[in-house]
């Protein structure tokens, strides 16, 4: 039994009763009242048991994005069914509002839709769906909570896909140069075209010259069809937090348009998410189908709390890749870590495929090198200097194995691994 | 924001294709509403889940199992107060007054004179006194420091039998035949009678200080004597009729002292003349007396209260479990969801920021930021990151126009020692990079 607020007003006249007849007995015989109309009135309510509850929710939303869930409510006893429904949902599936009005006849339904705003990526789990009836004077009800289970997939944000146009046109930019500006060992014949002033003689094709009664200059093309791997490190490193997102949140945003990216290139774009053992996996998967299975295997990739397993992710590389391949590890440049696991491992990695090590760096390390207010601040100066450089360091010993190092502040990290991965394609080195 | 519709009738189509199929169209409705058909007819996937699964039976066990343990604790705790509460008859603390049972208390008189058939009037304001205090009854007035003459007067114009008790000012407003007697030493001292009033004869004597005399105006009787000039301890005059004893030493009604020397007899013979004592303690909230009332007399502060007033207590009791009973229920349970890590990537540099402070690494701190300092001048310059301090310093020093030696003083020289030094060498290297410029 539920009360409500009328319930107390009900009490509170009592006021009246005591002032016209004014003895404890008064009271007594007013609470004995109460009870028996709150009473009486849960009663004379609906059976908060006998509505059926069906729940509507969209398969998946992307993160900032709104959904909204359907509840379908009926009411299926032989009362009018007045009352409150609350669709119940984890809080940060950010439903606004929650609880809604119902006044049901016999045998209707109603369609109730709670707008979610979700404030975090991963699977967002509805709750009980409480149904609260209240009797016909409003005094009092009856309650109960229907298992009613749903769930929404939230996609990552993909913020970084504003990127997109520009890299993009660069991509384009690549294609049709000519093959003297763009020398290296993996770019491609594309095709023959009629000289004009300003290309490179060294260019021109004689043999097809001959043929025909114009110069024809042979372009290229960059490389297709080359493999790249995402090695997405969700170990402790990746949990800490950098801004307001935690670390592998930014790595993500890196990985989605490094995928977008190659895969308008024509590569053929693989993702591993890896701390111990793997967490997802996205293989096989190209064309529009890829950006849909990426966000789909990412949505629920959360950091864990263990020390990545850097041999054990060397050996799912090389159990993927069989020739030549860009792998891009996804991880924190944090120096203890990296000597620990991934030195170790990274030169043989490095020696057969190009190894691109994204890193996000963290913001506040900075602010507090610039840090001079007082002894303390100066402190945590030299402290974060001792970590750039530690970090500049292990960066240089990756470098000298033969791996790229892009480090960069959790917004720019996305734009620039796809500046590395144009550049790379640009110079033929995948 | 929230939107509730009305579930679409057989001709409209719904707004999406999977909440349209939700329900089955049922011709022939209200274009408003749609009346889903019989729930038995409709397969149950269809409309959806229909309650959680339990029954009533199930239910009630539940809540019992759930609730009874909670109401074995507030059961034994109303049992264990009901318990404890009846036996204890009601005491206080105020002085002489007939339920205090401290030493300054009047319960051992009271309740002696109660077992003699005298039954003892126990009243807090003036107007409670007058109504119970009539001829023939017996009036103690304990003291007269919270009276006002108003009242001294209705008191003594009851008619009963006044026993004042270390009287003030009011005694001459009472009678004019005794007087307030003041001395220097008010020590107890052993007395005898000294008169011949069979009350005071019966006690013998007593050991109390005295604090009443006679004026000679009047018929009346002082005992109890020393000969000082501090009076006698019991006096007793005729006014009207009615006798007024006073009791000079207050001390001598108390729990205390009753039992010593003839005490007790003359407590009991004061005030146990008539059949009804009526024992007046006077009270702070006591309004006294009125006069613009009929009667002249007021009551107490709650008298001037509505009726009702008093009762508002247990009904805001009741407001208040309503109120309570309304709010704690919530609609359906907490859900809870596992939060991600809430540690910034920051900590691990501040941590080692305080182990430099805490071990006072002045040293150390300042090689971190002079090396800091010089890669990036090293960088600015186009040095390789290899190069040799003295390359860098020459480098700097030319960049900056400064001396070789105070930039390798700076760069390269003595560790800090103290806070200021660390801290006067991080500025001196802010200004130093700040002049490095490109060549």
């Amino acid at each position: 039994m539920v009360l409500t607020g009328r319930a107390v007003l009900l009490a509170a006249a009592g006021v009246v009763a005591l002032a016209l007849v004014p003895s404890a007995g008064t009271v007594l015989v007013w609470a004995v009242l109460v009870a028996l109309v709150c009473v009486v009135d849960a009663l004379l309510a609906a059976s908060p048991r006998r509505v059926a509850v069906h729940r509507e929710v969209p398969a998946s939303v992307r993160l900032s994005q709104s959904a909204t869930c359907t509840l379908t409510v009926t009411n299926v006893g032989p009362r009018r069914l007045r009352g409150l429904v609350r669709d119940a949902w984890q809080p940060s599936a950010g439903a606004v509002v929650d609880r809604h009005r119902v006044d049901l006849p016999p045998g209707e339904g109603r369609r109730l839709r709670t707008v979610l705003v979700p404030t975090r990526r991963g699977d967002r789990r509805a709750d009980l769906v409480t149904v609260r009836t209240v009797g016909p004077l409003g005094v009092a009800g009856r309650q109960a909570s229907v298992p009613v289970p749903a769930r929404l997939r939230v996609l990552p944000e993909f913020a970084s896909r504003r990127h997109l146009p520009s890299r993009l046109a660069r991509l384009r930019e690549l294609d049709g140069r000519s093959a003297v500006q763009v020398r290296g060992a993996g770019t491609e014949f594309d095709s023959l075209r009629e000289y004009v002033v300003g290309d490179d003689v060294r260019s021109i094709d004689w043999r097809a010259t001959a043929r025909r009664n114009d110069v024809v200059v042979r372009t290229w093309r960059p490389e297709r069809d080359r493999r790249v791997l995402l090695v997405l490190d969700t170990s402790r490193t990746s949990a800490a937090r950098v801004g307001d997102a935690p670390r592998l949140d930014a790595a993500l945003e890196a990985a989605l348009l490094l995928a977008a990216l190659a895969s308008r290139a024509g590569d053929r774009v693989e993702l591993l998410a890896y701390d111990r053992r793997v967490r997802a996996r996205v293989v096989g998967a190209s064309g529009p189908r890829l950006m849909p299975a990426l966000a789909d295997a990412l949505a629920g990739v959360e950091p864990t709390l263990v020390e990545a397993d850097w041999p054990g992710a060397a050996a799912q590389v090389r159990e993927r890749l069989s020739r030549r391949a860009l792998v891009v590890l996804l991880t924190a440049l944090e120096p203890a870590a990296v000597e620990a696991g991934l030195l170790a491992v990274v030169g043989p990695l490095a020696q057969r495929h190009q190894v691109v090590l994204a890193s996000v760096a963290d913001p506040e390390a900075e602010d507090l090198r610039r840090g001079r207010g007082d002894a303390a601040a100066v402190f945590d100066a030299a402290a974060a200097e001792r970590a750039g450089l530690e970090r500049a360091a292990v960066a240089l010993r990756l470098r000298q194995r033969g791996v790229e190092v892009v480090d960069a502040l959790p917004d720019d990290l996305a734009p620039a691994l796809a500046d590395r991965y144009l550049a790379l394609k640009a110079a033929g080195r995948l | 924001m929230s939107a509730t519709t009305e579930v679409p009738s057989g001709g409209t189509p719904g707004p999406g294709p999977g909440s349209g199929s939700s329900l089955p169209p049922s011709p022939g409705s209200s274009p408003t509403s749609s009346p889903v058909p019989s729930p038995a007819a409709a397969p149950a996937g269809v409309l959806g889940v229909v309650g959680d699964g339990t029954d009533l039976r199930a239910r009630s066990v539940r809540r019992w199992r759930r609730l009874r343990a909670p109401l074995a604790v507030v059961g034994a705790l109303v049992v264990t107060g009901v318990v404890l509460a009846l036996p204890q008859p009601r005491t206080s603390t105020v002085p002489l007054a007939p339920d205090n049972v401290e030493d300054g208390g009047g319960r051992a008189v009271a309740q002696v004179l109660g077992d003699r058939g005298v039954d003892v009037r126990y009243v807090r304001t003036t107007a409670d006194a007058l109504a119970v205090a009539a001829p023939g009854t017996t009036l103690l007035v304990t003291n007269d420091f919270l009276l006002a003459e108003d009242q001294v007067r209705a008191v003594a114009g009851s008619g009963a039998d006044l026993v004042l008790l270390a009287p003030g000012f009011s005694l001459p407003l009472v009678t004019d035949a005794l007087a307030p007697a003041f001395s220097g030493s008010a020590a107890p001292a052993e007395r005898a009678a000294g008169c011949d009033d069979p009350d005071a004869l019966a006690a013998g004597t007593v050991d109390a200080a005295g604090g009443v005399r006679a004026t000679g105006t009047g018929d009346a009787t002082v005992c109890f004597t020393d000969g000082g000039d501090d009076g006698g301890t019991w006096a007793v005059a005729h006014e009207d009729g009615h006798r007024v004893t006073v009791v000079g030493d207050a001390g001598l009604l108390s729990n205390a002292r009753v039992d010593e020397a003839g005490h007790a007899a003359l407590a009991l013979r004061t005030l146990g003349r008539h059949d009804t004592l009526v024992w007046y303690v006077p009270s702070f909230d006591d309004t006294g007396v009125d006069p613009a009332d009929e009667g002249g007399v007021g009551g107490s502060t709650d008298a001037l209260l509505p009726p009702f007033v008093r009762l508002l207590v247990p009904l805001s009791v009741l407001v208040v479990a309503v109120a309570a009973l309304w709010r704690v229920r919530r609609t359906g349970r907490l859900v809870t969801e596992p939060l991600p890590v809430v540690v910034r990537a920051g900590e691990t540099v501040r941590g080692r920021g305080r182990l430099y402070r805490r071990g006072r690494a002045h040293g150390r701190a300042g090689a971190a930021l002079r090396a800091g300092s010089a890669s990036r001048c090293a960088t600015r310059l186009g040095l390789p990151r290899t190069a040799a301090a003295p390359v860098v310093i020459d480098a700097v020093a030319r960049a900056t126009g400064r001396e070789a030696r105070a930039v390798e003083a700076l760069l390269y020289g003595p560790p800090p020692r103290d806070d200021a030094t660390l801290t006067r060498l991080a500025t001196d290297l802010d200004d130093l990079e700040s002049e490095v410029h490109r060549p």
